[in-house]
């Protein structure tokens, strides 16, 4: 699993690591029982607060996402299975872009009919994920 | 109007009233420095602000002309060593003394002086920082004595980080190294970081509360969630001649965007502010929270009279 964290993005940088997880889940990389890194891993890899990581964490277990286990770390529980998770990543995908189209004085309907056309005439671009 | 307080504590700095006077130019001014135990607590300020000082005041280096200080539960006036050595320091600038030792042989001199000197972790510490022993103290470049101090003040995980500068003359791959180093040591100990810096970007990902100095003066601090709830971007557009809400309280800035389109910088409630433009027969298009280092900048250039 590859986080990365956009210091530059609208979203707390916590959320980031929410939806980079979920990221992860819905691509296959990370799947249920598999650990997470612990959160000093992952705060010294990504040069964060420890205690960042840490909320970001039980923000995912409060959603039924990931589990502690005593002692062991944090693992992806079974709700955490890639369609579950996918239809809160499309939510957050669209509220996104639904807020840079209103940034950009556009509607909903317009937006929603970009995507249509754009799809229609695009086979699915292909994103290599490590 | 901007937030200079952060309540009950519990604090691992606390100063009041804090004042320093050289000549007669006060470098600080009646400072109120609060740094909750656990925070990692950035100083902004341009260079002259009175950052330096302030630090100084903290480990009984610098005597304060008014007001008092409580470090670790310290005065440092009376208990200046107690302080030092439980407080983990990165000085300003390279520092003349023990040109003449070897880096190794300072570092030895620090291991008898901190009882919970970590021999183990010092090593490890070198060797990420690539600091070697054999060197002539005197013959580092200003980068090498930076990685220098930065092993000696985290090898004795003291629970009180004070970092002038700590990036300052390192190169993109240390000051890398260095913010790992530091995530870590927050992670192992728990412990409460003040950083000072003029380059607030590049410890983004670790700060949890933000205070600007500017002239001697605190003029804002506050936890992080707080500053990016409160101080935010609003972009409007209105009819021609829209002049936006007359008596918007809590503008840091207000210019005029592409066109009819307005844009105000504002520490507030998002609901109010967008409420009164919108009375004000404006149209909201972005409200936007401002990245750190903007944050910084945006509360550095607030009126003086706010």
């Amino acid at each position: 699993m590859r986080i990365s964290i956009n210091p530059a993005d609208a979203r707390p940088i916590y959320v980031q690591i929410m939806d980079e997880v979920r990221r992860a889940l819905v691509v296959g990389a990370l799947r249920p029982e598999d650990p997470l890194p612990s959160v000093r891993q992952l705060a010294s890899d990504l040069r964060l607060n420890p205690n960042t990581v840490a909320q970001a964490y039980r923000e995912l277990e409060r959603e039924g996402v990931v589990y502690v286990r005593r002692g062991q770390g944090t693992f992806v529980g079974e709700r955490g299975a890639a369609g579950a998770e996918r239809q809160r990543l499309a939510r957050a995908v669209a509220e996104r872009a639904l807020l840079d189209a209103h940034r950009h004085g556009l509607s909903a309907e317009d937006l929603v009919e970009a995507v249509r056309t754009l799809a229609a005439g695009q086979a699915q671009p292909s994103t290599a994920d490590a | 109007m901007l937030p200079t307080s952060l309540g009950e504590g519990p604090f691992a700095v606390a100063t009041q009233g804090l004042t320093k006077r050289y000549a007669r130019e006060p470098a600080l001014n009646g400072v109120d420095l609060q740094i909750p135990e656990g925070a990692v607590y950035v100083l902004a300020g341009p260079n002259g602000a009175g950052k330096s000082t302030l630090i100084r005041s903290l480990l009984g280096l610098a005597r304060p002309d008014a007001g008092r200080a409580t470090v670790l539960g310290l005065d440092p006036r009376t208990s200046g060593p107690e302080v030092r050595a439980r407080t983990g320091y990165v000085p300003e600038g390279a520092g003349g003394a023990y040109g003449w030792m070897r880096v190794g042989r300072l570092l030895q001199h620090h291991a008898a002086y901190y009882a919970t000197w970590d021999r183990d972790y010092a090593g490890r510490l070198s060797r990420a920082l690539d600091v070697r022993p054999e060197r002539r103290v005197g013959a580092l470049s200003k980068g090498q004595v930076r990685r220098l101090q930065l092993v000696l003040a985290l090898a004795h995980r003291p629970s009180l980080l004070l970092l002038d500068e700590p990036t300052d003359g390192l190169d993109p791959a240390a000051r890398d190294e260095a913010l790992g180093l530091l995530s870590e040591h927050l992670a192992d100990t728990g412990g409460s970081v003040l950083i000072s810096t003029h380059l607030p970007h590049e410890v983004d990902g670790l700060a949890d509360h933000l205070g600007v100095l500017r002239g001697g003066r605190l003029v804002a601090q506050a936890p992080r969630e707080r500053l990016e709830r409160m101080l935010r971007v609003y972009r409007a557009e209105g009819p021609d001649g829209w002049v936006g809400p007359e008596d918007l309280s809590g503008v840091i800035d207000r210019r005029a965007g592409v066109g009819r389109e307005l844009r105000w910088t504002v520490w507030g409630e998002e609901g109010e502010v967008v409420a009164r433009i919108a009375a004000s027969g404006g149209a909201v298009r972005d409200v936007a929270r401002l990245p750190f280092e903007d944050s910084v900048l945006a509360l550095l250039r607030a009126k003086e009279a706010s």
